[in-house]
């Protein structure tokens, strides 16, 4: 029997409960009717005496002996299985000479005793001596009866228990085998529904309806996987779709515009032209490329490394200054209020700044103010960029942070801006173990990100500590002196 | 100022070795891990440059042994982005790491860096045509005509100087400028490149600042533009 299968194992585990529980009963039982067996022969042996040496009382000479051996011999039956004998000193007082002198036993013991003949017949003996009487002298009458009937009935009684226990043993592991296959029906059911899942329906659960309570939890969680795996998937699909998209047309103009070039004789110029065009376009690439591999650092699940904690106003300010003159060519001003400390990786944390600004100048109305709010709030700390812009839709707040996602469908200006700024940020959130989040009210777009505060920063500080033990920095690139 | 290259890709070392051979490097190449080691070993280099991924013997393995006898610096390059190949990288004595697809002009500065290490330091001024930088004081001047700079266009325009007639990336010009060493689709550095030549080149003047499409910009006086 297979023990991989659940309704085998748990019909094998009810047998042994059988078994154990009908060993018990059995060896009770048989003990039991065994020692009940012996009483009930005892108490008819013990009846028998009395009613022989009732008889024996009068026997007192040799006219009342021979009646009463008489009597003796037509009360024994001839199969041997009883005997009634007297032993005596006098032979002619001697009953059951045969017996006596073949049968191993103490014929002098006074009440219950045991005799075997040779031909290995077991007797249960009860003696009584009567006191010397007339001319009768001092007699000992013996009761024999013969074992083998009782054994036999304890033979019996021994074989039917161990039958009968091995069929009901049987009989509870084959109801329980089926009670537990009847019991699993459901689970067979799922497997059969499960085995249907497979990516060209995405949209298949399993049902969760009639379903036993203990099944209800793990149908549900699984659904839940699964409703998850296929909005990761439709993620997956649209990213493929979005990166092809993107990397088609920097190709696309390469391609068209080499082969243009190459179909005549070029001057010097054009083609130093057309090199030049295709270096953008290259630029254009290895910027998506190298962004790609960014994002995919965090969907890896990797935490950030070298984290310091720092204060994250100081950290803005640093950040910001890079976008200084981008901002005064904007005409737009920077605010930044409030301060928080939190472990972050310096780098990480300057790109994210760096994008949300970029992003708020790029879609943001002209001139006014960005304000950048930093705040402790339970066990999160988090960095809000706003700014004045056109309100952006429900729908559209959801996919902000989505990758290659754009508001404005027809994709104008990609070649300066490849959709993954707001990824990238979503990214450096996650590396930090945090989340981004996005709003709009009052006219005001707000874009931002939450860290863990520094207490529940653990996975990523174990991270950080593990990285600084190398003992040498690991730095990306090195600062060429300036 | 003696580099090697130790590459699998034809095509890489092929564009590896001529573009470091024009800018003034004698450029040895080997395309395997274990004629890389023996050269890196035997040659006397200034630097090499390393690939991570490489036919017999790894990038790792080479740079193990190599800094097991020597101490040459040492640029590695992969076109994995991985923690732990960064890391192992680093921690077998590499000083810097590239990330494919990188630009040429990154590696040209980066190798240009780790070789200037150790060289006698620069002088504090810098002559290009008839612009006249102070380092020290902070100060530019053109034809007697103080340029009034911020600090951060003065900074960008020092780094064109210190490098006059190479041409400058704008991650490179990101990374000494600001201080800020990843990618960004940020037009900073044409904003900044903007402001700069409006206060570097009046009406008239010769044109010192020069964008070179798709690769940067190039502070250097050309003669056809000289009058």
């Amino acid at each position: 029997m297979s023990t991989r299968s659940i309704a085998a194992r748990l019909g094998l585990m009810f047998g042994l409960a059988a078994t154990v529980v009908l060993a018990v009963l059995a060896v009770s039982l048989f003990l039991f009717q065994s020692y009940e067996l012996q009483r009930h022969n005892r108490d008819q042996l013990s009846a028998r005496l009395m009613i022989v040496e009732r008889l024996s009382l009068r026997a007192t000479d040799g006219e009342h002996w021979a009646y009463f051996r008489d009597k003796l011999a037509d009360f024994t039956p001839e199969d041997g299985s009883l005997y009634f004998l007297v032993e005596s000193s006098d032979p002619r007082f001697r009953v059951g000479t045969g017996f006596l002198d073949r049968a191993q036993f103490d014929a002098q013991a006074e009440g219950f005793g045991e005799a075997i003949l040779p031909n290995g017949q077991r007797y249960l003996t009860l003696a009584h001596t009567l006191p010397a009487a007339g001319e009768r002298p001092a007699v000992r009458l013996i009761v024999a009866e013969g074992q083998r009937s009782i054994e036999a009935a304890e033979w019996l009684l021994a074989v039917g228990i161990v039958v009968l226990s091995l069929v009901a043993i049987a009989a509870v592991s084959g109801l329980g085998w089926w009670i537990a296959r009847r019991g699993l029906a459901p689970v067979d059911r799922l497997s059969a529904y499960a085995r249907r899942l497979d990516a060209r329906d995405l949209t298949l659960r399993l049902p969760a309806d009639h379903l036993p309570t203990e099944l209800d939890g793990m149908v549900m969680s699984l659904n839940e996987a699964l409703a998850r795996l296929q909005r990761a998937y439709e993620q997956l699909n649209a990213f493929n779709a979005d990166v092809a998209h993107e990397l088609r047309t920097p190709l696309g103009n390469m391609i068209g515009e080499t082969q243009v070039t190459l179909a005549r004789a070029r001057s010097a110029d054009a083609l130093e032209s057309t090199l030049q065009s295709n270096l953008e376009e290259l630029e254009r690439l290895r910027a998506i490329v190298n962004s790609m591999l960014f994002l995919a650092r965090a969907d890896r699940g990797e935490s950030a490394r070298d984290l310091v904690e720092v204060s994250l106003r100081e950290e803005t300010t640093k950040a910001a200054e890079f976008m200084d003159m981008v901002m005064e060519d904007a005409g737009m001003a920077l605010q930044v209020e409030g301060d928080a400390r939190a472990r972050v990786e310096g780098s990480l944390y300057a790109r994210a700044i760096t994008n949300l600004l970029d992003n708020a100048l790029r879609h943001g109305d002209p001139g006014g103010t960005i304000e950048v709010f930093i705040a402790e709030t339970g066990d999160t700390v988090s960095v809000t960029v706003r700014n004045r812009a056109a309100p952006i839709a429900r729908e559209a707040l959801d996919h902000l942070f989505d990758r290659f996602y754009r508001a404005d469908p027809s994709r104008t200006g990609s070649d300066q801006n490849h959709g993954l700024g707001l990824a990238i940020v979503k990214a450096i959130a996650q590396l930090h173990g945090g989340t981004v989040f996005a709003m709009c009210e009052d006219g005001y777009v707000s874009v931002g990100l939450r860290f863990p505060r520094v207490a529940a920063l653990g996975e990523a500080a174990r991270v950080g500590r593990r990285a600084s033990r190398r003992g040498r920095t690991p730095r990306i690139s090195p600062q060429p002196s300036a | 100022m003696k580099l090697l290259i130790i590459e699998d890709e034809p095509k890489t070392a092929g564009y590896l070795t001529r573009g470091l051979g024009e800018e003034g490097y004698s450029v040895d190449h080997a395309a395997n891990g274990v004629d890389g080691l023996h050269l890196a070993l035997t040659g006397d280099y200034d630097a090499v440059v390393l690939d991570i991924m490489l036919p017999g013997m790894d990038g790792l393995q080479v740079m193990q042994s190599l800094r097991a006898q020597r101490d040459t610096p040492v640029i590695m390059l992969t076109a994995r982005d991985q923690v732990d190949d960064r890391l192992r990288g680093l921690g077998a004595g590499a000083d810097d790491y590239l990330v494919k697809p990188f630009s040429f002009l990154e590696l040209l500065a980066r190798v240009q860096a780790i070789t200037r290490r150790g060289r006698a330091h620069e002088s504090t001024q810098i002559q290009v045509g008839d612009l006249h930088i102070d380092l020290l004081a902070r100060r530019a001047t053109r034809r007697g005509r103080r340029l009034n700079l911020s600090a951060k266009e003065f900074a960008l325009l020092a780094a064109l100087a210190r490098r006059r007639s190479q041409i400058l990336s704008k991650t490179v010009i990101t990374e000494t400028v600001w201080d800020i060493n990843f990618d960004t689709n940020t037009n900073v550095v044409e904003v900044a490149i903007k402001r700069l030549r409006a206060k570097l080149e009046y009406p008239g003047e010769a044109k010192l600042l020069h964008t070179v499409r798709g690769m940067g910009y190039v502070l250097e006086l050309r003669e056809d533009d000289a009058e």
